[in-house]
C-alpha cells in the first residue's frame, strides 16, 4: 500500500507534466490564446517536456542523494513552470504545476531505501 | 533606422518585462529670435455662407467616415444599445483576415497596421498596408469589392509598410448611376493616391490621371525620398486636405512640410500651406503633417497638427524662427491661409512632432460656453485653446526651461517654452521620474547608474554629447499617438490614453558618429545619422542589462478629464506589458499606440496595449468592463457604427513595432447577441 502511495508521486508528476506540454502546445499553436507563437510558450512546452521526463526517471533511481538532486531539480522546475504559467495566463497550466508538486511532495515522503520502479501507462515496467 | 521600442521595455526575467503671450503665428516676416513667437494677426476668418443652415459639430447622427470618425476628431458615437450593462455580452459577429501582413521575416518588409476602419454608403471600407481598399458588408464582413493599387511593397520612407485607413467622399447631391459621385481614396508610400467610386472599386477616370494622383510632381526640394501618403486625406467638403509621411531621422535635409488641398472630384491643386520660411524649405525642410486633421465646417476652418522641422534632434542648421513647426495651426479651408496658429514647442530639438489631429470640442467653463480644442502631445501635455481664436481656455504659460551645456556646436536655445496650467500633465514631467526599485534591485544598482550619467535638469533638457547623454522623459515615444483624445459631448469628458516612457537622447559628433558606424555599432541601439548634420544621435529607452523599464510603472495609463473644471475625473493604468508572451502585472499597465473611442452607452473601447486585447470601460468610473484577445496589438481608434439596426463595434489589429514585435491582418467586429 505504502509502496502504491510513493509510485502515485511520480505519476502525478508526470500527469502534471504531460497536461502543462499539452495546454502549452494548445497555446502555443492556437490563434487569439494571446501567447500564440509566443517564446514564453515555447519555454513551457520544453520545461514540461523535461518534467514528464524527470518524472519517468525519477522512480527507478535508488541512489538516496542523485534522488534528493532530481527532486530538487523537479522542484524548481515545477514552480518555475507554475510561475511561468500564470504570467502567461494560462491557469490551468498553474493547475497542472500544483498536481505535480502535490506529486512531489508525495514521493518525497518515501524512505530513503528505494522504492521499486513505478507504472505509468505504456512507459514504465 | 530603427526608433526604440517599446517592445524593448521588459526584459525575459521581469518576469522578465504661453501665458499664451506668444503665440499667435504669422506667416509674415521672421523674427530674429528664433525663440520668440511673434503674434499673429489672424487673417480673415473664413466665414460659411449666412444663407445656409448651420453645421453642427457633433453630426445629427451616428457618423463613423473618416479616420477619427467624425471631422471633429471626437470618436464619438450617440449609440446607445452597446450600455455599461449589456457590454459584457458582446460578441464577435465576425472577422476578416486581410492577409495583408508580413513580419519582414522575407523578402517583404514588415507591415505596421494602424487603420480605422471607416462606415459610410452602407459598407465598411478599409485600407491595408499593401495599399488595397476593401469593401465589406458591414454586418457579415462579406467583401463587396477589392482594389488592389499594385503599388510597390517597399518601405521606401519607414522601416515598415504602413497603413491608416482610407478617405471617403460624397457629392452633395449624388446622380443616381454616374460613378465616382462616392469616392475612396488610399494613398501608398511611393506618394501616389488612389481614387476608386465607392460602389464598385472601379477607378475614377476623372480624378487626376485615370483615377492616380501622383503628389510627388509637388516633391521639388531635398527630394530625396517620396511623399508618402500613409494617412489619409481629410475630406472637407469637397476637398481633399493632404499631409505626407518622410523618412526622419537619416538625412539633415528633408522636404519642406506643405500640405496639399486637392479638388475631391479632379484631383486638381487647389492651395498649398507652407509650413517653414521660405528661407529655411531648402535649408532644413519637413514640419510636414503627417497625421489626421480635424475641421469644423461651420468655421470653414481645418486644423492642422504639425510636425518639427528637420533634423529632429540638433537644430542648427535652422535658428531662425519657424512658427507654424511643432504647432497646431487652423487654416481657412478655403484659401489654405493661416487664420490662428499656437507653437507648442519652441525650436523642437526633441522630435515632438504634434502627432494626433486636434479634438474639436464645445465645453463650458465657468459657464461660458466656449468652441475649444483640445491638442494632445507627445510630451503628455493637453493645450486647450479657443478653436475659433486660438486663445487659451485655461492658461498656458511660458516658463523658463533649461540651456544647453555648451557641447553642441551651432545650437540655440528656446528660454521658455509653454506650460499649460490646466488640464494636469498626464504625466508628471516636473520631477526626474523615479527609479524603479525592481528594476535597480535585480540589475544590482545599474539603474541608478545610468540615472546618474544622464543629464537631467528638468523637463526640455536638450540633448547632449557629454556624458551618456540627456535623459528625457518623455521623449518621441512617450505621451499621447495619434489616437489622440476622445470626448464625450454629453458629459463633456474627454479620455485619453498615454504612455510614461524614459529615454536618453546622446549626440555624437559626426567624426564619433562616423567611427561608431564604420566599426558596425549603429545598425542596432538607436543609433540615426542625420546624416549631413553635425550630429548624429543615439535615442534609447532606459533599460537595465535585463531588458526592464528604468523608471517606476505605469508605464499606460487611460485618462477622464472633466472639460468643465480640466480636473483629472480618473486614471488607471491599461492593459498589460508583455515580453515572450509573459503578461506584467495590470497595476504596471502598458505603453500604448492607438486610442479610444466613446459612445453614448456610457462606454471607452480601445485596444492600444500591448497584450493586444480590446476592452470596454466605464465612461464614468473607468472600471474595466469587458476584454477580448485580439491577434495584434490594435493601434488605432476602434470604428463605432449601426447598420440595420443593430450598433457594433469595429477594430483593426495590426500591430506596431514600435509597441511589440506582432503583425495582424485581423477586422474584427462585435455587437450584442440578437
Amino acid at each position: 500500500m505504502q509502496r502504491t502511495s510513493y509510485r502515485i508521486g511520480a505519476i502525478l508528476v508526470f500527469a502534471g507534466a504531460v497536461a502543462s506540454l499539452a495546454l502549452a502546445i494548445y497555446a502555443y499553436v492556437t490563434p487569439l490564446t494571446g501567447v500564440n507563437g509566443s517564446v514564453g510558450a515555447l519555454i513551457v512546452i520544453a520545461a514540461s517536456l523535461v518534467l514528464a521526463l524527470a518524472a519517468l526517471v525519477l522512480p527507478v533511481i535508488s541512489t538516496r542523494s542523485w534522488r534528493n538532486v532530481l527532486r530538487g531539480l523537479l522542484l524548481l522546475g515545477l514552480i518555475g513552470t507554475f510561475l511561468a504559467g500564470l504570467l502567461l495566463h494560462r491557469w490551468w497550466i498553474g493547475l497542472a504545476m500544483v498536481i505535480g508538486l502535490i506529486g512531489l511532495a508525495i514521493d518525497m515522503t518515501r524512505p530513503a531505501r528505494a522504492a521499486p520502479p513505478a507504472r505509468t501507462k505504456g512507459s514504465l515496467r | 533606422m530603427t526608433r526604440p521600442a517599446f517592445r524593448d521595455l521588459l526584459g525575459a526575467t521581469a518576469a522578465s518585462i504661453l501665458a499664451a503671450t506668444g503665440v499667435m503665428a504669422q506667416d509674415t516676416s521672421p523674427n530674429p529670435d528664433p525663440t520668440q513667437v511673434q503674434p499673429v494677426t489672424p487673417t480673415e476668418t473664413a466665414t460659411s455662407d449666412p444663407a445656409a443652415p448651420p453645421i453642427p459639430l457633433v453630426p445629427a447622427t451616428a457618423t463613423w467616415d473618416s479616420f477619427h470618425g467624425q471631422l471633429n476628431a471626437q470618436k464619438y458615437s450617440p449609440l446607445d444599445q452597446i450600455t455599461v450593462d449589456n457590454v459584457g455580452d458582446l460578441e464577435k459577429v465576425w472577422e476578416v483576415h486581410t492577409g495583408d501582413m508580413s513580419d519582414g521575416s522575407g523578402d517583404t518588409p514588415a507591415t505596421v497596421w494602424s487603420a480605422t476602419p471607416i462606415f459610410a454608403n452602407d459598407t465598411l471600407y478599409i485600407g491595408t498596408p499593401f495599399y488595397r481598399i476593401l469593401a465589406l458588408d458591414p454586418g457579415t464582413g462579406a467583401e463587396r469589392w477589392s482594389f488592389d493599387t499594385q503599388s510597390t511593397l517597399e518601405a521606401l520612407t519607414q522601416p515598415a509598410l504602413k497603413n491608416r485607413g482610407v478617405a471617403y467622399w460624397q457629392a452633395d447631391d449624388p446622380v443616381a448611376g454616374e460613378a465616382c459621385q462616392k469616392i475612396v481614396y488610399i494613398g501608398t508610400m511611393d506618394a501616389r493616391l488612389f481614387a476608386v467610386d465607392a460602389d464598385t472599386g472601379t477607378p475614377c477616370a476623372d480624378f487626376a490621371a485615370n483615377g492616380v494622383l501622383d503628389v510627388n510632381q509637388w516633391n521639388t526640394t531635398n527630394a530625396e525620398w517620396p511623399l508618402s501618403l500613409l494617412q489619409p486625406p481629410t475630406v472637407v467638403g469637397d476637398r481633399l486636405i493632404l499631409g505626407w509621411a518622410g523618412n526622419d531621422w537619416a538625412l539633415e535635409q528633408a522636404p519642406p512640410g506643405t500640405v496639399f488641398s486637392i479638388n475631391a472630384r479632379t484631383g486638381a491643386l487647389e492651395w498649398t500651406f507652407d509650413t517653414l520660411p521660405e528661407a529655411m524649405r531648402k535649408q532644413s525642410g519637413t514640419a510636414n503633417v503627417w497625421t489626421a486633421m480635424s475641421a469644423d465646417e461651420e468655421l470653414g476652418l481645418v486644423y492642422l497638427p504639425v510636425s518639427s522641422p528637420s533634423p529632429n534632434f540638433w537644430g542648427g542648421n535652422r535658428t531662425q524662427e519657424a512658427p507654424y513647426a511643432t504647432s497646431t495651426t487652423a487654416l481657412d479651408v478655403d484659401t489654405g491661409k493661416a487664420v490662428w496658429s499656437r507653437q507648442w514647442v519652441h525650436h523642437d530639438i526633441w522630435d515632438y512632432d504634434i502627432n494626433s489631429a486636434p479634438t474639436l470640442v464645445d465645453i463650458t467653463v465657468d459657464g461660458t460656453d466656449i468652441p475649444a480644442l483640445i491638442q494632445a502631445t507627445k510630451m503628455g501635455f493637453l493645450f486647450v485653446v479657443n478653436r475659433e481664436t486660438g486663445e487659451d481656455v485655461w492658461p498656458i504659460e511660458e516658463r523658463p526651461v533649461p540651456g544647453g551645456d555648451g557641447s553642441v556646436t551651432g545650437e540655440v536655445y528656446a528660454p521658455t517654452q509653454p506650460f499649460p496650467t490646466k488640464p494636469a500633465p498626464l504625466l508628471d514631467q516636473a520631477e526626474k521620474p523615479q527609479i524603479w526599485g525592481l528594476a535597480d534591485a535585480v540589475s544590482f544598482g545599474a539603474c541608478s547608474r545610468k540615472f546618474d550619467n544622464l543629464q537631467y535638469d528638468g523637463m526640455y533638457t536638450p540633448p547632449t554629447t557629454r556624458g551618456d547623454g540627456a535623459l528625457a522623459y518623455p521623449d518621441s515615444a512617450g505621451g499621447v499617438q495619434w489616437g489622440g483624445v476622445a470626448f464625450d459631448p454629453e458629459s463633456q469628458i474627454a479620455v485619453v490614453n498615454t504612455s510614461h516612457i524614459t529615454q536618453s537622447v546622446q549626440l555624437y559628433d559626426r567624426e564619433a558618429y562616423d567611427r561608431i558606424a564604420e566599426a558596425g555599432g549603429t545598425e542596432t541601439g538607436g543609433f540615426s545619422p542625420q546624416a549631413g548634420a553635425l550630429y548624429g544621435l543615439q535615442l534609447q529607452n532606459v533599460l537595465n542589462g535585463l531588458g526592464m523599464p528604468c523608471w517606476k510603472p505605469p508605464f499606460g495609463e487611460l485618462v477622464a478629464i472633466d472639460m468643465q473644471t480640466g480636473d483629472v475625473k480618473w486614471r488607471r493604468p491599461i492593459g498589460a506589458s508583455q515580453k515572450y508572451g509573459f503578461y506584467m502585472p495590470e497595476s504596471w499597465g502598458s505603453p500604448t499606440i492607438g486610442g479610444p473611442a466613446v459612445t453614448a452607452g456610457g462606454l471607452i473601447f480601445i485596444g492600444a496595449s500591448m497584450d493586444a486585447k480590446l476592452r470596454a470601460f466605464s465612461l464614468a468610473t473607468g472600471e474595466e468592463l469587458w476584454a477580448d484577445q485580439a491577434m495584434a496589438p490594435a493601434v488605432a481608434n476602434p470604428a463605432v457604427y449601426e447598420y440595420q439596426g443593430r450598433e457594433y463595434v469595429a477594430f483593426v489589429a495590426g500591430g506596431n513595432s514600435i509597441l511589440k514585435d506582432q503583425v495582424g491582418d485581423q477586422v474584427v467586429v462585435y455587437a450584442l447577441p440578437r
